[in-house]
C-alpha cells in the first residue's frame, strides 16, 4: 500500500482530487494535494502527523480555504488535512467569560453561540461571513475594525490544544485568564500560517456585550483637516470600538461620503448615556472641519462596516497589503501613497486603522506598474519604521512580489523555531520562509 | 540543562576578574564577599546562592560582551532587576555570573502622538507613568511592587498588577524589545508599531523569567488616563458574598479596571499598620474601581452599586476624592508588608482559578488552614481569579515553615484541580518548577524546551530554573553541535 493510502485510511473521511465527488468544495490550493483528509477526531489528526513525519510526508493543514493566499504558495504537499469536522463548541462559562472551541468552528458560528449569553468573541476578520474559522483566524492573526478596542486574536486568546509536526498533542496556556505558567506558546502560534502545529482547540477570552451602539462617518475635504481630527479623536477622552480612515476612493465606494477627500467612521458602544455623550465631544473637538458629519444606528451601518472588514480582500486587486506602523505614520501614510509619482500608474485604495497603526493597501494596475507600486510601499513601510505583507498577490506577480517584507534581526531566530518544532519541514514552512 | 557546578580554580576566577573589569571598569564588577551578600537572593529570601560575580554593564554592548564571555568559558549567568521576584527568578547560579540591569536605568524616548516610552531595562516601573503623567498618560501594569521592581523583571515575569482585568498584563503593553541573546548577539523584536509580523516572538520573551536572554531595550505603549476614576468599597458579611458580586458586576457588562478583595485577617493587619479606613468587623471588603469617559463612568457607579446590594454587601463607599480613593488603594497595596508585621513570617502563594470556583476555592483554601493548624489570609485580584493566600507561621517554631510551605503548595493543587494554573504573575522561577507538571505533560515541558533551545542552545542563560528536570537541546538526527543558532545551516534543504 502506498503511503498516501496507508494516511487515508487513518482518518474517517478522506478525498482524492479528480475522482469526482466533492470537488466542488476543494479550494485553490496552488499545488497539487494527492489526497484531502477529513479527520474527524484529535487523534485521527495525531496519527496522520505521527505516520507523516515518519515517512516525510507533507502535511498542509486548512480550513477550506478563504485565507489561503495569505502568505507565500505552498510549493507540494502530499495531503492536505481539513479541519472542518472538528466543528463543535466545547465549553462555555459565561461567568468565567472564557470558552473552548474546536479549530474547525466558524467564526460566526461561535459568535453567535457566545452572543446567546450576552457575550462577545470580539475579532471580525474579513471572511467573517465567508466561513472562516476560529483555526484559520488563529493561525492568520487577522483582525478587522474592531480590533481598535480589543486588539487581535493575540490579545484574546488563552490556550492552545494542538498536534506537533510528530503528532505528539500537547495543551499549552491555560483556561484562565492570566497565567504565567511556562512560555506563552499559544501566542507564538498566533499568526504562524499553519507552519509549526495543527491546531485543534483554541481557548478564548470574552467580553460582554454592550447595550447600545452607533456610528458616527466623518466627511473631510482636504487631508490635512482629517489628519487633524484623528489626532484629536486619538487624543479625547473617547473609546472607540472601530476607528477607521477612508481615502477618496473607498469613501466613495463604500458610499459613506461620496465626494469627500478622506472620511473617518468611528463606532461607540456602550451604555446610551455613554455613548451620546461621546458622540457630542467628537461633535465639540472635530467642530467645523467635517464638511459631512453622519450618526447612524446599528441596522444602517451594518453595510458600511461589512465593507470595512473586508478589505482588502473583497478588492479583485492586483495585490493588497498590511502595513503595521508606528500610529501617527498610519495616519500620514494615506497622503504619502496618494502623492507619490511612483503610483501614479495604477490605482490604490487604502484603509488606515490609526490606533493599530494598520494601513491596508490595495493596488490594481498593469505588471510592471504594480510590481514598481509594491516596492514603494516595501520602501515606505521600511522607512517609516514599520514592516509589510504582501497578499492576494496576482499569479503573474509573484515571483517579483513576494509575500513578506524583511524580517529583519527576528528572522534567524522564527528558523531556529520552525526547525525545532518541526524539523522535517512536515507542515509547509515556505508559506513563511518563502525565500529558501 | 543545569550547569553543573564546575571546579574553577583561583587563578581561573582572578583572570576572568579582569577580563570583566576590562569590559566594564572596576566600579562595575563586584566580587568581595559581604558585598556579593545582597545578591545571593531576591524577593524569596529563603533561597540564597552566592554568585561568583556580579556585573553592572551600563550599555547592551558591555551586556554582549560578557555574555560572550559567559559562552567561552561556559560560566551560566543571570539577569537581574531590582531582586523583588518572588519566585527565585533571579537567584544566582552556583558558579554564576549576575548580570544586574539597575544601571541601565535611562528613559530613551518619550514619544506622546505615537504613545510608545522607549525605556532601558533597569528603570523603575513607576517611572515611566512618572514621565508622561504630565501629559495626561500612563504605564498601565502596576504591580504593587511597582515603586522598586524594574521594567526588565516586568517583562521577564510578565507581571501584572491591580488594574490589569480591564487593560491587560505587561505583556499587553510591550510593543517591542532589544535583547542580548544567550550567545551574545544583540537583536531587536518588535518596535515601535503596535502590531507586527511574522512569528510572535516578542510574547515568548515577555514572561520568559530571563531563561531566553537580556533585555536590554524596552518599547512600551501608554494610554490616555481616563477621564473619570470611581472608587468602590463594599463590604460584606461573608467573603463568598464578595465573589458572587465579582461575576455579577462582569456578568452586567461591566469591566472594571480592577477589583480586589481582601478577608478579614487581611483587612485587620492592614488597619493596624496603615489604617485605610477599612471596616474592621467585616468578613471581607471588595474594591472596585471604574474608570472611562465621565459619562460611562456615571452610569457605572449606580448600576454597580445596586449589583454589590444585591449580592449582599452591607456597606458601600464611594471615595470622596483622590485623597481617600489613594487611602483605599493604598491598604492593599501594603497588605503584604502588613502581614509581616502581625505574624513573623509569611509566604505568598500565587495561583489562579475561574472565577466561577472562587466560593469552592476559598472554602477548601480555609479547610486546608485549619488542617495544618496555620493561619491564611486571603488578598487577592478578584476580577481575574488570580488568588494571593498568604500562610502565616512563625520561623521560630520548630517544622512550622516547612508545614507553611507545604499548604502552600496544597493550594496549588486546589487551583489546578478547579482548571486554573500555579502562577498568575509571580512566575515559576525557581520556587515553582515542581508544580509546573500539575499543569504540563512531559511532552508539553518538553515543548517548552524547544522554545528555549531556539534561543539557547547552551542552556547557560538562568538555567535550573522553570523546568523541572534538566532538559537538553539534541536535536533528532545531529549531534548537539550539529548546527549553529545563528546561520542555520542547511535550512535551504528544510525548506
Ligand atoms: C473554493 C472554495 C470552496 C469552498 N467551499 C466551502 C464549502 O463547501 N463549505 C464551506 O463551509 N465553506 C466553503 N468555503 C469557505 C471556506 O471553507 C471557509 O472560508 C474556510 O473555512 C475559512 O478558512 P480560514 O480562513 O478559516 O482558513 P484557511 O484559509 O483554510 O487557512 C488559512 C491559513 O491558516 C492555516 N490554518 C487554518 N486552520 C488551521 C489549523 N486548524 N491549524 C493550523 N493551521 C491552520 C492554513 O494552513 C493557512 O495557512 C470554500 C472556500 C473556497 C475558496
Ligand atoms: C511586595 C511585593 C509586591 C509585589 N506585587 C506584585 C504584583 O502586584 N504583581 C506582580 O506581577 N508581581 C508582584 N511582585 C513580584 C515582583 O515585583 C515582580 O515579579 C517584578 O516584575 C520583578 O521585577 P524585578 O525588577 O524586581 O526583577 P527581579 O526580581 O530582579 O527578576 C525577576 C526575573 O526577571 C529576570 N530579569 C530581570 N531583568 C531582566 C532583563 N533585563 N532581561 C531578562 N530577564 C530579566 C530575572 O532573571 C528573574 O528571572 C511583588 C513583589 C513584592 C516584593
Amino acid at each position: 500500500m502506498s503511503h498516501i493510502a496507508e494516511l487515508s485510511r487513518m482518518v474517517s473521511n478522506f478525498h482524492v482530487p479528480g475522482s469526482g465527488g466533492t470537488d466542488s468544495s476543494v479550494p485553490e490550493f496552488g499545488f497539487s494535494p494527492e489526497v484531502i483528509l477529513y479527520p474527524e477526531t484529535v487523534e485521527e489528526i495525531s496519527r496522520v502527523l505521527g505516520f507523516a513525519s515518519q515517512k516525510g510526508i507533507r502535511v498542509f493543514p486548512f480550513a477550506g480555504g478563504t485565507k489561503l493566499s495569505l502568505g507565500s504558495p505552498v510549493r507540494a504537499a502530499g495531503a492536505a488535512l481539513s479541519l472542518k469536522r472538528l466543528d463543535k463548541l466545547l465549553f462555555h462559562e459565561p461567568s468565567d467569560m472564557v470558552s473552548t472551541v474546536q479549530c474547525g468552528m466558524e467564526v460566526r458560528e461561535f459568535q453567535n453561540a457566545v452572543g446567546r449569553e450576552n457575550q462577545l468573541f470580539p475579532v471580525d476578520p474579513p471572511g467573517l461571513s465567508s466561513g472562516a474559522t476560529v483555526g484559520g483566524l488563529v493561525s492568520t492573526n487577522l483582525c478587522g475594525p474592531m480590533s481598535t478596542r480589543y486588539g487581535t486574536c493575540r490579545e484574546l486568546v488563552l490556550g492552545v490544544r494542538a498536534v506537533r509536526a510528530d503528532g505528539e498533542i500537547i495543551n499549552l496556556g491555560g483556561k484562565v485568564v492570566k497565567n504565567v505558567a511556562g512560555y506563552d506558546i499559544p501566542k507564538l502560534m498566533t499568526g504562524s500560517l499553519g507552519t509549526l502545529c495543527v491546531l485543534v482547540e483554541a481557548t478564548f477570552r470574552l467580553y460582554p456585550r454592550q447595550p447600545f451602539s452607533r456610528t458616527l462617518v466623518l466627511g473631510f475635504d482636504d487631508h490635512v483637516s482629517c489628519s487633524r481630527a484623528a489626532r484629536a479623536i486619538l487624543a479625547a477622552d473617547v473609546v472607540p470600538t472601530c476607528f477607521e480612515i477612508l481615502d477618496e476612493r473607498l469613501s466613495s465606494e463604500f458610499s459613506v461620503a461620496p465626494g469627500a477627500k478622506r472620511s473617518i467612521l468611528l463606532r461607540f458602544d456602550s451604555f446610551e448615556e455613554a455613548v451620546v455623550e461621546q458622540i457630542k465631544q467628537v461633535r465639540e473637538i472635530t467642530s467645523g472641519k467635517p464638511a459631512s458629519f453622519v450618526e447612524m444606528g446599528d441596522e444602517d451601518s451594518r453595510e458600511l462596516w461589512d465593507s470595512a472588514r473586508e478589505f482588502p480582500f473583497s478588492s479583485a486587486a492586483s495585490f493588497s497589503s498590511k502595513l503595521t506602523l508606528p500610529v501617527t505614520a498610519s495616519i500620514e501614510i494615506l497622503s504619502d501613497i496618494e502623492s507619490d509619482p511612483a503610483l501614479s500608474g495604477v490605482t490604490v485604495r487604502s484603509l488606515a486603522r490609526p490606533a493599530r497603526g494598520v494601513a491596508l493597501v490595495s493596488v490594481s494596475g498593469e505588471g510592471e506598474e504594480a510590481v514598481i507600486a509594491a516596492g514603494f510601499l516595501e520602501n515606505l513601510a521600511d522607512s517609516l519604521g514599520g514592516r509589510i505583507m504582501f497578499s492576494d498577490v496576482r499569479c503573474e506577480l509573484r515571483e517579483k512580489v513576494k509575500a513578506w517584507g524583511d524580517f529583519g534581526d527576528a528572522l534567524f531566530l522564527m528558523k531556529n523555531i520552525k526547525r525545532r518544532f518541526d524539523p522535517g519541514n512536515i507542515l509547509p514552512g515556505e508559506k513563511i520562509f518563502d525565500a529558501d | 540543562m543545569d550547569t553543573q557546578a564546575v571546579k574553577r580554580t583561583g587563578r581561573w576566577k582572578s583572570r576572568i576578574a579582569s577580563e570583566l573589569v576590562g569590559i566594564l571598569g572596576a566600579g562595575a564588577v563586584i566580587s568581595a564577599e559581604d558585598e556579593l551578600i545582597a545578591y545571593e537572593s531576591d524577593g524569596l529570601t529563603g533561597y540564597r546562592v552566592k554568585p561568583l560575580f556580579v556585573v553592572l554593564p551600563s550599555t547592551a554592548e558591555e551586556v554582549s560582551q560578557v555574555v560572550g564571555l559567559c559562552n567561552r568559558e561556559k560560566i551560566p549567568f543571570v539577569p537581574r532587576g531590582a531582586g523583588t521576584g518572588l519566585s527565585g527568578g533571579a537567584l544566582p547560579s552556583r558558579e554564576g555570573i549576575v548580570i544586574s540591569l539597575s544601571r541601565m536605568n535611562r528613559i530613551l524616548e518619550v514619544d506622546i502622538p505615537n504613545r510608545v516610552v522607549v525605556v532601558e531595562p533597569g528603570v523603575v516601573n513607576i517611572s515611566v507613568t512618572d514621565a508622561v503623567s504630565a501629559e495626561g498618560f500612563y504605564y498601565a501594569p502596576d504591580p504593587s511592587s511597582q515603586i522598586v521592581c524594574t521594567i526588565g523583571g516586568n517583562v521577564a515575569e510578565n507581571s501584572g498588577g491591580v488594574h490589569c482585568l480591564k487593560y491587560g498584563v505587561t505583556t499587553n503593553h510591550v510593543l517591542g524589545v532589544e535583547m542580548v541573546l544567550p550567545d551574545g548577539a544583540v537583536v531587536m523584536l518588535g518596535g515601535p508599531s503596535p502590531e507586527s509580523l511574522g512569528y510572535d516572538l516578542l510574547s515568548l520573551v515577555v514572561g520568559s523569567e530571563g531563561l531566553l536572554g537580556i533585555v536590554t531595550k524596552v518599547f512600551l505603549r501608554i494610554i490616555k488616563k481616563p477621564q473619570m476614576v470611581k472608587t468602590l468599597l463594599a463590604s460584606f458579611e461573608r467573603i463568598e458574598d464578595a465573589g458572587a458580586s465579582v461575576s455579577a458586576i462582569i456578568s452586567s457588562g461591566v469591566i472594571p479596571a480592577g477589583m480586589e478583595i481582601m478577608d478579614n485577617l487581611s483587612i485587620n493587619a492592614v488597619e493596624t499598620t496603615v489604617g485605610a479606613g477599612y471596616p474592621r468587623d467585616a468578613g471581607a471588603i471588595l474594591l472596585v474601581e471604574l474608570d472611562g469617559p465621565g459619562a460611562e463612568v456615571t452610569a457605572q457607579v449606580p448600576a454597580v452599586s445596586r449589583i454589590l446590594r444585591e449580592n449582599g454587601a452591607i456597606e458601600i463607599k464611594l471615595a470622596a476624592d483622590e485623597n481617600e480613593r489613594q487611602l483605599f488603594w493604598k491598604g492593599r497595596k501594603s497588605a503584604f508588608a502588613a502581614m509581616g508585621k502581625i505574624s513573623p513570617g509569611y509566604y505568598v502563594q500565587d495561583g489562579v482559578i475561574p472565577r466561577s470556583s472562587l466560593a469552592r476555592v476559598l472554602g477548601e483554601i480555609g479547610e486546608l488552614g485549619r488542617r495544618y493548624g496555620l493561619r491564611v489570609a486571603n488578598v487577592f485580584h478578584a476580577g481575574d481569579g488570580n488568588l494571593h493566600p498568604l500562610v502565616l507561621y512563625d520561623p521560630e517554631v520548630e517544622g512550622e515553615s516547612e508545614k507553611a510551605e507545604e499548604l502552600s503548595g496544597e493550594i496549588l493543587r486546589v487551583c489546578v484541580d478547579v482548571g486554573g494554573s500555579i502562577t498568575g504573575e509571580h512566575g515559576v522561577g525557581f520556587d515553582k518548577k515542581r508544580f509546573l507538571s500539575l499543569m504540563f505533560s512531559e511532552q508539553e515541558i518538553d515543548t517548552m524546551n524547544l522554545v528555549r533551545c531556539a534561543f539557547d542552545e547552551e542552556g547557560l542563560c538562568n538555567p535550573g530554573k522553570v523546568f523541572p528536570t534538566p532538559r537538553t537541546c539534541v536535536e533528532p538526527g545531529m549531534g548537539k553541535h550539529g548546527s549553529h543558532n545563528h546561520a542555520p545551516k542547511g535550512m535551504g534543504e528544510l525548506f
